[in-house]
């Protein structure tokens, strides 16, 4: 009987525990195999996490490798203030001190709040912003006050760890800011960056290139974004072992460029001087080096500070290759060069200039002085347009329209900046018929600043054009050179022996007799050519509107460094000779003395016996040795 | 004629049991090694996102003392400091720059030794 009874209890057991398996089983098929889809979706949710990793935009480096733009990683801070149950003033006063927020501001944000979702129904806020660009160090500093945070009354083992761990979070994607370190030094070139506003893009709301170098070199600057799956737990920490893709982001390529600030802030400031002086509109200069075509400084005031983008466009346009002028007198080495190099004439030849007029298809022609008979040479030196007018009359129209072509004007030079101008240069169909003694004045033809610069360079470069150069290479974050530019000759524009002719004609110019004595230098011999363009208008030329610039290089034998200075409207003076060669002056003379270049003139011989009464201020010596240290 | 189980010598006996133990060990090993591993794995794991944070953290703070060095380095920034310390440091013109030639090479015999001994030697 007693066993009966055991045997029909293990029955039940075995048939209970049968039945409890069988349950579990098919809740297993149902969880498992008819749910799984579901589920696992639901799963993904709640532990799967795919982040984007943004890269580092590059850094903008001079040619000295100083910083002039780089980026730095920041946070977006947020909030959910359903976690903070009733301690709003608590976490305020912890963390606006780190964020730099007020804390009556900040509790107020904090507040609990609804809004009406897609579906129409009213749900608590979850998600405020509390702040934008906030530096990784705030970020930890914030999460160290959040878990240190001292709760008054007793802490609710529910609520307290979700508010210390998620209650206050920041955006898993990465943002960041960029900042120009010398704030406006060679903004235009340096250019600023925006957001991307393209809604469809994948990268909406991404730092972009909007002008200058930042924009040429945008796709190098930005990097690769890179991606990462990973799963995180309850308490919203990363399970690492978990990860299951993890690709970094490739940071963006570092761009140097052939600018160096010491000579791009002599340059601002010898503008900035000139400005004071002679309040034009604006003031362009260029410093460059005429054998290879990079672009030391390059500057156009009034600038702006790419830190604070105004929203006056005026401020922001690189006037070196945006705009196009007449360049008057300066433009007269085309056509003397281009005459020279085809043996129409010769420095000794001499042109009748009429006495200061001279009447050509009916238009008068006038020079600013009434000259005879002058030399080509002298043409150069007195800036004679009728004698210049003479030079083109003799070369043709279709010869010195090839001339112009030749020279680089009517096409970009190439620069690596974007909006660069062609210029304005009709080819001989649409001449009028005084447009052959025109043009060779500087008249009837437009031109960009950083054009007339590099003609002019041309000559100093034994007749060999080059494409102006601003960017010397890119590196990664080690330092890696990944690309390597190589200054590159565009064309042959004259021979080497009417190219030294012009020089010769050229260094006339800053002599006692020449248009811009004020241009000289006391080492160094200076070859360049003044220009004093009255500027046109409706109706043709404006009274008393100039464009006055002088373009120069030095030393003349053996050119090391090409200036430009362009003032447009001066109000106090309008010579070129009179307002742009100081300032041509002031920035040679540094330039020289910062690359120590050698002086061809007036040069101290070192004997024996005056080698003890040196002139050497040792202080000034050791202090470029003490600058030239700290720059590099 | 079948053996009496009772029979049967201890050592006999003995070897199943251990065969058991051995079973037992290495699935208790196995578990206690697995549970080990995992252990390990997540604490790698935390060391690995703490050298991360901390790692981000220091990028972030060279960035931030690159950028300091790069203000203080701006031209304007040392025109300021040089004011602002009254060092008066102006660039050297470049009549104050003496250029000392190189020294000409000493000249050499066609015998290969320099010219001053062979003159001593032929004195």
């Amino acid at each position: 009987m007693g066993k009966r009874l055991q045997i029909k209890r293990l029955l039940w057991l075995v048939g209970g525990l049968c039945l409890a398996f069988i349950g579990l089983a098919l809740r297993l098929a149902d969880l498992q195999v008819r749910r799984h889809v579901e589920l696992r979706a639901l799963a993904e949710v709640n532990t799967v996490y795919k982040i984007r990793i943004q890269p580092r935009r590059g850094d903008i480096l001079d040619v000295r490798g100083n910083l002039l733009a780089s980026s730095t990683m920041v946070k977006t801070i947020g909030a959910n203030p359903t976690l903070l149950t009733n301690r709003q003033a608590e976490v305020a006063r912890a963390i606006a001190p780190i964020l730099g927020m007020n804390e009556a501001d900040l509790f107020r944000k904090l507040q609990p709040g609804t809004r009406v979702n897609i579906k129409g129904l009213t749900v608590p806020v979850v998600h405020v912003v509390l702040a934008n660009k906030v530096s990784l160090e705030s970020w930890t500093k914030v999460r160290q006050a959040m878990t240190t945070l001292k709760l008054s009354g007793a802490e609710d083992k529910k609520f307290t760890p979700p508010l210390r761990a998620k209650a206050i979070f920041a955006d898993p994607v990465e943002d960041q800011v960029r900042k120009y370190h010398g704030n406006d030094l060679a903004a235009h070139v340096l250019g600023f960056v925006g957001r991307n506003s393209d809604t469809n893009s994948t990268e909406f709301g991404q730092i972009i290139g909007v002008d200058g170098i930042e924009r040429t070199f945008d796709d190098k600057l930005s990097g690769t974004q890179g991606w990462r799956v990973t799963e995180i737990d309850k308490k919203g920490r990363e399970v690492v072992p978990m990860r299951d893709q993890n690709v970094p982001a490739r940071d963006g390529f570092n761009v140097v460029l052939t600018i160096d600030s010491v000579i791009q802030n002599t340059l601002e400031n010898a503008l900035a001087s000139s400005m004071k002086n002679f309040s034009p509109q604006n003031i362009t200069g260029i410093v460059l080096r005429p054998g290879t075509g990079e672009i030391l400084a390059m500057a156009s005031l009034p600038d702006f500070n790419p830190n604070k983008v105004p929203r006056d466009p005026e401020l922001r346009k690189n006037r070196v290759i945006t705009d196009f002028y007449e360049p008057g007198s300066t433009f007269k080495i085309v056509p003397v060069a281009g005459a020279l190099d085809d043996g129409k004439v010769k420095l000794a030849s001499e042109f009748n200039c009429e006495n200061g007029l001279f009447r050509y298809a009916g238009v008068p022609l006038h020079d600013h002085h009434s000259y005879g008979t002058l030399t080509v040479e002298k043409i150069i030196t007195f800036s004679s347009n009728i004698g210049a007018a003479k030079i083109g009359l003799e070369l043709g129209e279709n010869r010195l329209y090839e001339h112009i072509s030749n020279f680089g004007f009517g096409m970009q030079t190439g620069i690596q900046l974007p909006s660069e101008s062609p210029g304005l240069s009709h080819p001989v169909r649409k001449w009028s018929k005084v447009s052959i003694a025109q043009i060779p004045m500087g008249h009837g033809i437009a031109v960009t600043r950083l054009q007339m610069a590099m003609a002019m360079a041309a000559i100093a470069n034994d007749g060999w054009l080059m494409r102006p150069m601003l960017v010397s290479r890119l590196q990664d974050g080690a330092g890696n050179v990944v690309a390597q530019y190589q200054p590159q000759r565009i064309r042959r524009v004259i021979g080497d022996a009417a190219a030294a002719e012009m020089v010769k004609a050229l260094k006339t110019v800053v002599g006692p007799s020449g248009t811009a004595e004020k241009a000289a230098m006391t080492n160094y011999t200076v070859a360049g050519k003044t220009g004093t363009a009255q500027k046109p208008g409706k109706g043709g030329y404006q009274d008393g509107k100039f464009l006055s610039s002088f373009i120069g290089f030095f030393p003349a034998d053996k050119p090391q460094i090409c200036i430009s200075i362009v003032l447009d409207e001066p109000s106090k003076g309008h010579f070129g000779g009179t307002v742009a060669a100081p300032a041509f002056h002031e920035v040679a003379t540094a330039v020289a003395s910062y690359l120590q270049i050698v002086p061809d003139k007036n040069v101290v011989e070192v004997t024996s016996g005056n080698i003890g009464a040196s002139p050497v201020d040792v202080r000034s010596v050791r202090t470029v040795a003490a600058r030239t240290s700290r720059t590099q | 004629m079948a053996k009496n189980r009772k029979n049967e010598s201890v050592v006999l006996r003995l070897g199943p049991a251990l065969k058991v133990f051995g079973l037992i060990a290495v699935i208790g090993g196995a578990s206690v090694g697995y549970v080990w591993q995992k252990g390990q794995i997540e604490m790698l794991g935390r060391q690995i996102k703490e050298r991360e944070i901390r790692s981000a953290e220091l990028r972030d703070q060279n960035k931030k003392l690159r950028d300091n060095l790069a203000m203080i380095r701006t031209p304007a920034m040392l025109e300021q400091r040089m004011k602002g310390l009254n060092l008066g440091m102006a660039m050297p013109q470049a009549k104050d720059i003496w250029r000392v030639p190189e020294p000409l090479p000493r000249p050499v015999s066609v015998t290969g030794r320099p010219a001053i001994v062979q003159q001593v030697a032929s004195r």
